[in-house]
């Protein structure tokens, strides 16, 4: 049995069949203030290739100038000290100095990970989008954010390097491997908290201080375990540091 | 027959017009159709807002983060030319580099101060978007999709540093992967699944450069894709335009 001949619709002269979609909700523009755009090409495309050319550029001679380096062949017989992660590492290796390792290197990365992710579903408001540090009061709060967290984490790695938790109270294992660490990054987040609420801040406002003391930290620790950690991973000033100590 | 200058030879032929199907003929209906006819209709709009071309509220980290992806891509497949994952050969490959290849050093470096880069590019992009606010609805997943993308940036650059095979390598990647051993239980199974043994060596670095070459290039351009795409969805980025008195209970 052949198949039945389908039917061809005849092209209507009058139509230009040129409606692809009908979208729901109004046009972009309805109830907005004075249109305040550009035309992509070639102001946004331009910009962009700008970026890109800047970039490169930069880099090109940046590899001129410092070649990579390459170090002896591995071997698993001769250790590096100091025996170095990859820099952007360098902040879970200094946690790793001073709490029990799964703590510093899956716990604590693993908490702060999921806890940003969650920061659009836990401040959901719209009432500062677009803004740099939310508002004049955010701007205040993430300054004296940064300032404490400056002041509090260098001290309290010199505190663990020079008097050691570990002197004072080492058993059992739980207190200077779990107890104390957690009660010490706690106590500086409660208390970091406790003086951003002194501005009656909002939701966002809470975030943008308590977001600043991390990233502060984050670039601290960083700091702290390329420029200042020497043989044997101790504290040493960055003039002092062994041949080697640079993990780029 | 009326004379043609140079550029009009260049951009009048079949071949040019197959490329570029519309005439940059400087009226703002050519420039919406450069656009909207274009490849780039897929992550561009006709018109942006002039907010978001402000230097300052983005500081073009996320196009530089892209950039560095891209180039990071090509030197990448360049270095694999010349470049074997074996215990034995890796570091001569790498040594190699400098006396057998030209511009090798050049390469390899740039595709190292790249990677630094890019780590950084990312994170302080992340950074930006969250000081500016720009995770908010409608862009919450987005900004998920961000997190895993500033992720996939470390462990991409994490196994791409084993490859040269010298001390700076393998003491590294000893140090980063110990820390997976420290998990109660499971961690001395979760170490050997990810250097393919009990030490370093052939297996680590075969694992090492499946992931850095294949693998994780794959998921970061699949991811890449989405963001983009929900950038465009989500009406570009974000602007002070878009703000609202509250009706989600944003205040404590």
């Amino acid at each position: 049995m052949s198949p039945e001949p389908r039917e061809v619709f005849p092209k209507d002269t009058k139509k230009t069949y040129g409606l692809m979609a009908l979208v729901k909700g109004t046009s972009p523009m309805v109830e907005k203030g004075p249109e305040d755009t550009v035309m992509s090409w070639p102001n946004l495309l331009v910009m962009e290739a700008l970026a890109m050319l800047g970039t490169g550029v930069l880099l090109l001679a940046g590899s001129i100038l410092v070649s990579a380096p390459l170090r002896e062949m591995a071997n698993p017989d001769v250790t590096e000290n100091p025996a170095k992660a990859p820099w952007y590492f360098l902040n879970l290796q200094e946690l790793l100095m001073h709490m029990h390792p799964a703590l510093a290197g899956v716990v604590i990365p693993g908490i702060v990970i999921l806890l940003i992710m969650m920061i659009p579903y836990f401040d959901r408001s719209k009432k500062d989008i677009g803004v740099w540090f939310a508002s004049p009061k955010g701007r205040k709060i993430a300054l004296v954010s940064t300032m404490y967290t400056l002041i509090l984490i260098p001290a309290t790695i010199i505190f663990d390097e020079f008097v050691r938790v570990r002197s004072l109270l080492n058993k059992p294992e739980i207190f200077p491997g779990w107890i104390i660490p957690i009660g010490v990054t706690g106590g500086l987040i409660v208390v970091l908290y406790a003086i951003i609420l002194f501005w009656r801040p909002n939701r966002r406002e809470v975030l943008v201080g308590l977001f600043t003391g991390f990233v502060v930290t984050y670039f601290l620790l960083i700091l702290s375990g390329t420029l200042f950690r020497g043989m044997g991973m101790r504290l040493t000033l960055p003039w002092d540091l062994p041949p080697g100590a640079l993990t780029f | 027959m009326t004379r043609q200058s140079l550029s009009q030879k260049l951009t009048g032929n079949r071949v040019w017009k197959s490329i570029f199907r519309v005439p940059n003929t400087g009226n703002d209906e050519n420039r919406a159709r450069i656009i909207a006819e274009s490849f780039f209709w897929h992550i561009h709009p006709v018109k942006v807002k002039t907010h978001s071309l402000k230097i300052t509220y983005t500081w073009g980290l996320g196009v530089i983060s892209f950039f560095l992806f891209l180039l990071l891509t090509f030197t990448g497949i360049w270095l694999m030319f010349f470049y074997t994952p074996s215990v034995d050969t890796a570091y001569q490959n790498i040594s190699e580099l400098e006396t057998r290849v030209n511009y090798g050093i050049l390469i390899r470096t740039m595709h190292r101060w790249g990677a630094h880069l890019m780590v950084l590019a990312v994170f302080l992009h992340l950074c930006r978007v969250f000081f500016t606010g720009s995770y908010k609805r409608p862009r919450e997943f987005n900004w998920v999709v961000g997190v895993l993308l500033w992720l996939i940036t470390l462990l991409l650059s994490f196994t791409g540093y084993l490859l040269p095979w010298d001390q700076l390598s393998y003491w590294a990647v000893t140090v980063g992967t110990n820390i997976a051993a420290s998990i109660p239980v499971i961690g001395e199974q979760l170490r050997v699944l990810v250097l393919g043994s009990k030490e370093i060596g052939q297996d680590t670095l075969t694992r090492f450069y499946a992931l850095h070459v294949m693998v994780l290039p794959v998921v970061m351009s699949i991811l890449i894709g989405v963001h983009f795409w929900r950038i465009r969805k989500d009406g570009g980025l974000s602007s002070p335009m878009e703000q609202e008195e509250d009706v989600n209970g944003g205040e404590r």
